[in-house]
């Protein structure tokens, strides 16, 4: 090894060796852990014990179709929204910019303890706000706790309006890399607003769209604090338990890490498969 | 070699000798503790203090769930950062134990000697010793019974002492509800909680587990009764949805006409509904047959010691006092409807006085009476497991996704048997 390679070692090996234990050797162990039968003292080897037991287990199944409603709904609806607000906020109509532009993003600054807290208030039967309104329109009041399909459309509602607004940003970075003089050329070939937001806009957004799902879809799998605290450990009876939750329970409330440990991983693949999955879907056409 | 040896053990002997008695006179002990159990510690403090006026005890209220993260974390640790004493609530104790074998002392070293043991119904200690090592004393319990609306009874014409069996319950609740508009017969939290077959199945002499741990029960015929019986209760209108804080809410409102739970619950309705004094009264669980058993358990807690205390004699002490003294365990009932699992409570004074919020009934001795006929339920280190996968069975098996109950149940009990390792009973 050259001496300077070996100088760039040197420098480097403090944050190596922080990344070796704390990132490698996790992934390592945890993959080993999920080959152990972890419910008896010492561990023991036996493979079948939590991988037989997830492609069985109802209760993981349950957490899957959970997490996979809340993908199939919440990202195209929150992205899409993050579209719109993106152009809105683009618009050379549109006055105190910074300020609007800021009011998007200030959710994701807010505490998630403190928004969940209010989202629960809000939500609340009796005395919420919303239920409130509903009521002045004519809809009687909403138990939104505890009916499964409610209390997921409120998890969908927090969680949309926690990372809509980020989203916009970022897409509205996008907006903003597209040159003003294709707009102009169109304009000049009497080509409608909507039509350029179709053709021109839309196609020119893609890779930064397709960033925004992945993240989304990334996060959406690993969604826990939602749940954990709006819809008090994934109530009513299972109908919001996300994978994340799920895990967390066999981990930390079971204290069964092997069984964690195989959740955790099929989790990994599934989100690198779905993610995978819409590279392939959003390719530049050729 | 020979001589030093021997002066460490002359100084470690005389050490020994000066220190012991001096300890349990002094000190600072911690304790973790939650809501109306953490208040009635603070309660009996006074009077500890003025046997012990050298013990300084620091009681902190937590929260439940805090409590048990907190402990789980700290024995992941080693032990690091744990207070003397830990309230441990008794279905949970069996996880810290099981994983964490040394986190908590063995208080038969401490003085927990076994005629203190024998103060105590054998249904509070399964879960709390492990072969010969007790790793904490208990302290209240919840014997099951009905509490009731004496006015909504008595428009119906229904008398609750002709209710002996849960038929009789499901044909009053009838009556009741019309003769009382709005007014349901009970309430079952279905979706967050298993707490009405858990009631129903212990009073039935069946569990989850096996008294021993050691093998999974739940798809016994008793258990499949006592299912059978809650369906046909949800089915019949008896039992309304409502989770613990609308249970509450429920009976402050005038909405319900009986809940039932453990003698604990006695506390909550008093400090919840201080207008309806002398409207609410207490009458035993029934039973599948009029003349079956009628006792069960839900509920309750113990207090261990760390085994990083510096101060064990000191919390011992305090333990000792607290829960096994009737003055310790009297003055909680009084002050916050903690039931004691002390046996020797049952004959305080204060136990068969009428109680005014009650309408005059001599409530506690009532529900003590069922205290020694409850049989033991294990709660094992895989409650957690076992009662996640009921709760789903249970929900799945009222919308009709199973074509019986001991169908729901054999699949539950496959589901433990596939979590835990454990077999399923013959």
């Amino acid at each position: 090894m050259q001496l300077r390679n070996r100088a760039a070692y040197g420098f480097l090996a403090p944050y190596l060796l922080i990344f070796a234990i704390f990132w490698i050797w996790p992934i390592i162990s945890s993959f080993w852990m999920s080959f152990q039968n972890t419910r008896v003292n010492p561990w023991a080897f036996n493979p079948g014990m939590n991988w037989g037991r997830l492609f069985s287990d109802p209760a993981f199944y349950n957490a899957l179709k959970n997490t996979m409603i809340i993908l199939v709904i919440q990202v195209p609806v929150m992205i899409t929204l993050a579209t719109v607000i993106a152009v809105l906020l683009n618009s050379p109509l549109l006055k105190a910019r910074g300020i609007f532009r800021f009011a998007f993003f200030a959710p994701v600054v807010v505490g998630e303890v403190a928004y969940a807290a209010v989202f629960r208030l809000m939500f609340n039967l009796d005395f919420g706000i919303i239920n409130k309104l509903l009521n002045k329109i004519g809809i009687p009041s909403i138990s939104w706790f505890a009916e499964a399909p409610f209390a997921m459309a409120l998890l969908i509602i927090a969680v949309t309006w926690r990372w809509a607004g980020y989203n916009a940003i970022i897409i509205l970075s996008g907006l903003q890399s597209i040159p003003e003089d294709v707009y102009e050329a169109a304009t000049l070939d009497r080509v409608s607003k909507f039509k350029q937001f179709i053709y021109i806009t839309l196609p020119l957004l893609r890779p930064v769209i397709l960033f925004c799902v992945v993240l989304s879809i990334i996060g959406s799998m690993q969604l826990f604090t939602e749940p954990f605290l709006i819809t008090n450990r994934g109530g009513p009876g299972g109908g919001t338990e996300t994978l994340g939750l799920f895990l967390y329970r066999q981990g930390f409330a079971s204290l069964n890490f092997g069984y964690a440990s195989a959740i955790a991983y099929t989790m990994a693949g599934l989100a690198i498969v779905i993610s995978l999955l819409n590279l392939w879907l959003g390719r530049e056409p050729k | 070699m020979r001589f030093k040896s021997f002066c460490v053990t002359a100084i470690v002997t005389i050490l020994g000798l000066s220190t012991a008695p001096a300890l349990a006179q002094s000190g600072n002990i911690t304790i973790w503790a939650w809501d109306v159990a953490a208040s009635s510690l603070k309660l009996v403090l006074e009077d500890f203090n003025e046997k012990f006026p050298d013990i300084k005890v620091d009681v902190q209220d937590l929260g439940n769930q805090q409590v048990f993260d907190k402990t789980l974390a700290a024995c992941a640790a080693g032990g690091a950062g744990l207070p003397d004493i830990v309230q441990v609530e008794n279905f949970e104790a069996e996880i810290i134990w099981n994983r964490f074998p040394d986190c908590f002392s063995n208080l038969k070293d401490l003085g927990y000697t076994a005629d203190i043991q024998a103060k105590f119904p054998e249904f509070k200690r399964t879960e709390l010793e492990v072969g010969d090592v007790a790793y904490a004393m208990p302290w209240d319990s919840g014997p099951v019974a009905v509490f009731y609306r004496r006015d909504f009874y008595e428009k119906a014409g229904v008398d609750p002492a002709s209710i002996k069996s849960w038929d009789d319950f499901i044909e009053a609740g009838k009556k009741i509800a019309a003769a009382n508009s709005g007014v349901s017969m009970a309430q079952a939290d279905f979706n967050g909680d298993s707490e009405w077959f858990r009631m129903l199945a212990n009073e039935q002499g069946c569990g989850y587990f096996s008294t021993d741990g050691q093998s999974i029960t739940i798809n016994r015929p008793a258990c499949v009764a006592a299912l059978e019986k809650v369906k046909e209760m949800k089915s019949a209108g008896t039992l309304a949805a409502g989770n613990w804080n609308e249970k509450i809410q429920s009976s402050t409102a005038g909405t319900v006409a009986s809940q039932l739970y453990g003698g604990w619950y006695e506390g909550t309705i008093r400090s919840n509904s201080p207008k309806l004094d002398g409207k609410w009264g207490v009458y035993p669980m029934p039973s599948l047959t009029a003349d079956g058993p009628h006792a069960a358990n839900i509920g309750g807690s113990a207090l261990a010691i760390s085994g990083t205390s510096e101060n064990k004699e000191a919390a011992w002490a305090y333990l000792n006092h607290a829960l096994g003294t009737n003055e310790g365990q009297v003055a909680m009932l009084k002050g916050y409807g903690l039931v004691p699992s002390l046996l020797s409570a049952a004959s305080d004074p204060f136990i068969s006085q009428p109680q005014p919020y009650w309408g005059g009934q001599a409530i506690w001795s009532d529900i003590l009476a069922t205290l020694p006929k409850i049989v033991p339920s294990r709660g094992t280190a895989f409650q957690g497991d076992a009662d996640n996968i009921f709760k789903a069975t249970q929900i799945k098996y009222f919308e009709g996704g199973y074509p019986d109950a001991k169908t729901a149940l054999g699949d539950a009990a496959a589901q433990i048997a596939s979590a835990t390792g454990l077999p399923v009973a013959e």
